[in-house]
């Protein structure tokens, strides 16, 4: 029991205490400052009928497919284009190279690489814009992050940028312990290698697939500081996500109960998601 | 793991957690309560090298010479910490005795209905602040006990100005043979020169304050003083729909259209902004007095100036952020005596040779004639009961509100639909208001 005793410790303080009190919280009306005023369920009408919460909520999805679904695709391919055809054909260091190289990004720090990819995209001196200028492209050079029509859409692109890396070198710890003989055995059966990975790879590193689905989908529900540093949220509320919102709401418009019930929706839409992933692998391994 | 030091392990996660916890109560921050008797301690958040930040320092002299044997101790905050953390750190007892916080009803505002600030109102009969600030400077040094500014008791005390104004690349404007212009329609003028010339005329930033501010200034042209009052005071009702903010959201959206201000500003921040101005990109950029300073230290290769928005006689601007006294000070007459300090002619005049904008309206020693202008047209403005606050103050959610809605008004959003938001918005805060 002794064991237990520092976690238990720093389970109440960090996550069972602020918990409750964010609940407790988001039945109230509260500025942050002096009392609170206790206002039953009203936070949570008022986000049933608010258009910008559900248009986070929209959001929210697109990046789960921004981090967790597109990701996990294109790190499957490039995970095992890595370990089959480089490492083969040009040696494992090369592979590993190329492995630290697409893991970069998730070693810098968000903030960090949201300002420098804010700089690129940038309409007037933006590395993007002008290199489309100077090769006489112009045309395509647009105002990606100001225009609501695709401002979403390129949170999202560089969200698969920074993303990438991790579901590639998970995938190929995994791919480590798959059983060569089998994969063999299905190239003299005449197996294509799309019908290899998908038939006879995917199956053998499917707990590695579950635990990146997992925490990507859970990390982007999370995802606030790309929204924060690059658009604010913008233009209009164009690329507004929960976590961003809540943040507003508790600090900006001082209405500390309605960015409560924010968070709390959301916490509650993590555990449900994180439950369904946990059930269905335990499923898939029994 | 061995036992023994499984042991230590835990002892330290207690500890650790223990410490966390202590920080959390006490809001952090060391002083001994017993030599608190002659400590003043002072907060600000303005950045080194700042001219409120040079002045204060003076402050901090003259205070010393007055009050030997006190000891000063001052930190730096930052306005989001001081915010985030306001009342736990002014409901503890380890306050700072005098702090700069932030004008308006969300910030003093909300700190003086939750009675966390002491009642200056005697002290400033006492030392003469309400003979020093005028009736405009007054309005965000006093809030009424719903915490609404303009009357009520004195809360806070600014010894700075602040309003918005047109800064303009004299260089580029003699190159195109363009005259200041006093008129909206000289101005119109201008700006088509400069686009003709496939010049974008003003820097803008729609990710920021500027772009509602462009929006402001378009509806005080046509606003009057009752309805700024109606507005920010909410001393009656407000039409988001009436001939002055439909005026201002059809001209702000036509000067986008115009290319008077860049449609791809949308996602700018006031710094890009800026930079837009330094480099001579745009010749002209609406903001307001803060910059003079970053201005006048960081433009080397053109000469400029400023002018007042023309044609307005609103005009946005306020007294600056204020020093407040917590109400758990431990040393308010100490406080007092450095607010005062704050307002006295030395002090007032590094503010003004640093390029802001001092509250005293004497120009004798200000040696730059771009700081003199800087507070000739600031007097100009609140000797006419000129100045307008900011847009963004009515609600505390309002300035995300507007970023917001100026942005879709700069995408083509039509100027019904983002009224009707601002309208809702609005309507929504006042009547939780009561």
């Amino acid at each position: 029991m002794t064991y237990l005793l520092p976690a238990a410790v720093l389970f109440t303080v960090v996550i069972a205490v602020p918990l409750v009190m964010n609940i407790y919280n988001s039945f109230t009306n509260w500025t942050g400052v002096g009392p609170r005023h206790w206002a039953g369920l009203a936070n949570y009408r008022q986000l049933l009928h608010d258009s910008e919460f559900w248009a986070s909520m929209w959001h929210s999805l697109a990046l789960v497919a921004a981090m967790a679904v597109v990701p996990a695709m294109l790190g499957l391919i490039v995970a095992a284009a890595l370990f089959d055809v480089i490492a083969k054909r040009f040696g494992p260091r090369l592979a590993s190279l190329l492995r630290a190289c697409i893991y970069l990004p998730q070693v810098l720090p968000i903030i960090v690489a949201a300002i420098v990819w804010g700089w690129i995209l940038d309409p007037q001196y933006g590395a993007l814009n002008v290199a489309l200028r100077d090769i006489g492209m112009g045309f395509l050079a647009h105002d990606l992050l100001g225009d609501p029509h695709t401002a979403l859409l390129t949170v999202m692109a560089v969200l698969v940028w920074f993303q990438l890396g991790y579901p590639v070198v998970i995938f190929m710890a995994g791919l480590q312990r798959t059983d060569p003989a089998l994969s063999e055995a299905a190239e003299i059966d005449g197996a294509t290698w799309r019908q290899r990975l998908w038939l006879v790879v995917v199956p053998q590193i499917r707990p590695e697939i579950y635990v990146v689905l997992l925490t990507c989908t859970v990390a982007s529900l999370r995802a606030f500081g790309w929204v924060y540093a690059l658009t604010s949220g913008g233009p209009g509320v164009s690329t507004q996500v929960p976590s961003y919102y809540s943040y507003q709401s508790f600090f900006t418009n001082l209405d500390v109960g309605y960015g409560s019930a924010i968070a709390t929706v959301m916490t509650l839409i993590i555990v449900a998601v994180s439950v369904v992933f946990l059930w269905v692998q335990r499923r898939h391994a029994e | 793991m061995p036992r023994k030091s499984a042991g230590l392990l835990i002892a330290a996660l207690v500890a650790l957690t223990a410490g966390l916890a202590a920080c959390g109560s006490s809001g952090g921050g060391g002083g001994s309560p017993s030599s608190s008797s002659k400590v003043l301690k002072i907060w600000w958040y303005e950045g080194q090298g700042s001219a409120y930040q040079i002045a204060w320092d003076q402050a901090i002299t003259d205070f010393k010479k007055q009050h030997p044997g006190v000891t000063v101790q001052f930190s730096l905050k930052s306005f989001n910490q001081m915010q985030q953390n306001a009342s736990m750190i002014l409901n503890s007892s380890d306050v700072p005795d005098v702090m700069e916080y932030n004008k308006g009803d969300a910030t003093a505002g909300l700190l003086s209905k939750q009675g966390l600030l002491t009642d200056l109102t005697p002290e400033a009969t006492k030392y003469g602040w309400d003979k020093l600030l005028g009736p405009d400077l007054q309005v965000t040094a006093r809030y009424n006990a719903k915490g609404v500014m303009g009357s009520g008791d004195w809360y806070g005390v600014s010894d700075y100005a602040e309003y918005l104004m047109v800064y303009y690349n004299k260089t580029m404007f003699a190159k195109y043979g363009i005259q200041v212009p006093t008129t909206m329609a000289q101005l119109t003028a201008a700006m088509g020169k400069f686009v003709k010339a496939g010049i974008t005329p003003f820097a803008n930033a729609g990710n920021d304050y500027l772009a509602m501010q462009y929006l402001y200034e378009m509806e005080l042209s046509k606003a009057s003083s009752q309805d700024v009052q109606n507005y920010e005071r909410y001393t009656g009702p407000v039409n988001f729909h009436d001939a002055a903010w439909t005026s201002a959201a059809n001209t702000f959206q036509d000067w986008v259209k115009n290319g008077y201000i860049a449609k791809n500003s949308v996602g700018l921040t006031s710094t890009e902004a800026g930079n837009d101005f330094e480099t001579g990109k745009n010749p002209m950029m609406l903001s307001g007095s803060w910059w003079y300073g970053t201005f006048e230290g960081s433009i080397k290769n053109f000469t400029w100036g400023t002018f007042l928005w023309p044609g307005n006689t609103l005009n946005a601007g306020s007294g600056g952020n204020l020093f407040v006294v917590p109400k758990n000070s431990a040393n308010k007459q100490l406080a007092y005596d450095f607010i005062n300090d704050t307002l006295k002619p030395d002090v007032q005049k590094v503010l003004a040779n640093n390029g802001a904008v001092p509250i005293s309206t004497s120009t004798s020693g200000v040696t730059s004639p771009l700081n003199v202008q800087l507070i000739h047209n600031f007097q100009a403005l609140a000797s006419d009961n000129g100045l307008a606050y900011y847009p963004d103050w009515p609600t505390p959610s309002f300035y995300n509100t507007l970023l917001a809605q100026t942005q879709d008004l700069m995408n083509g959003a039509s100027a019904d639909q983002v009224l009707a938001a601002l309208q809702t918005n609005y309507n929504q805060y006042v009547s939780s208001l009561g």
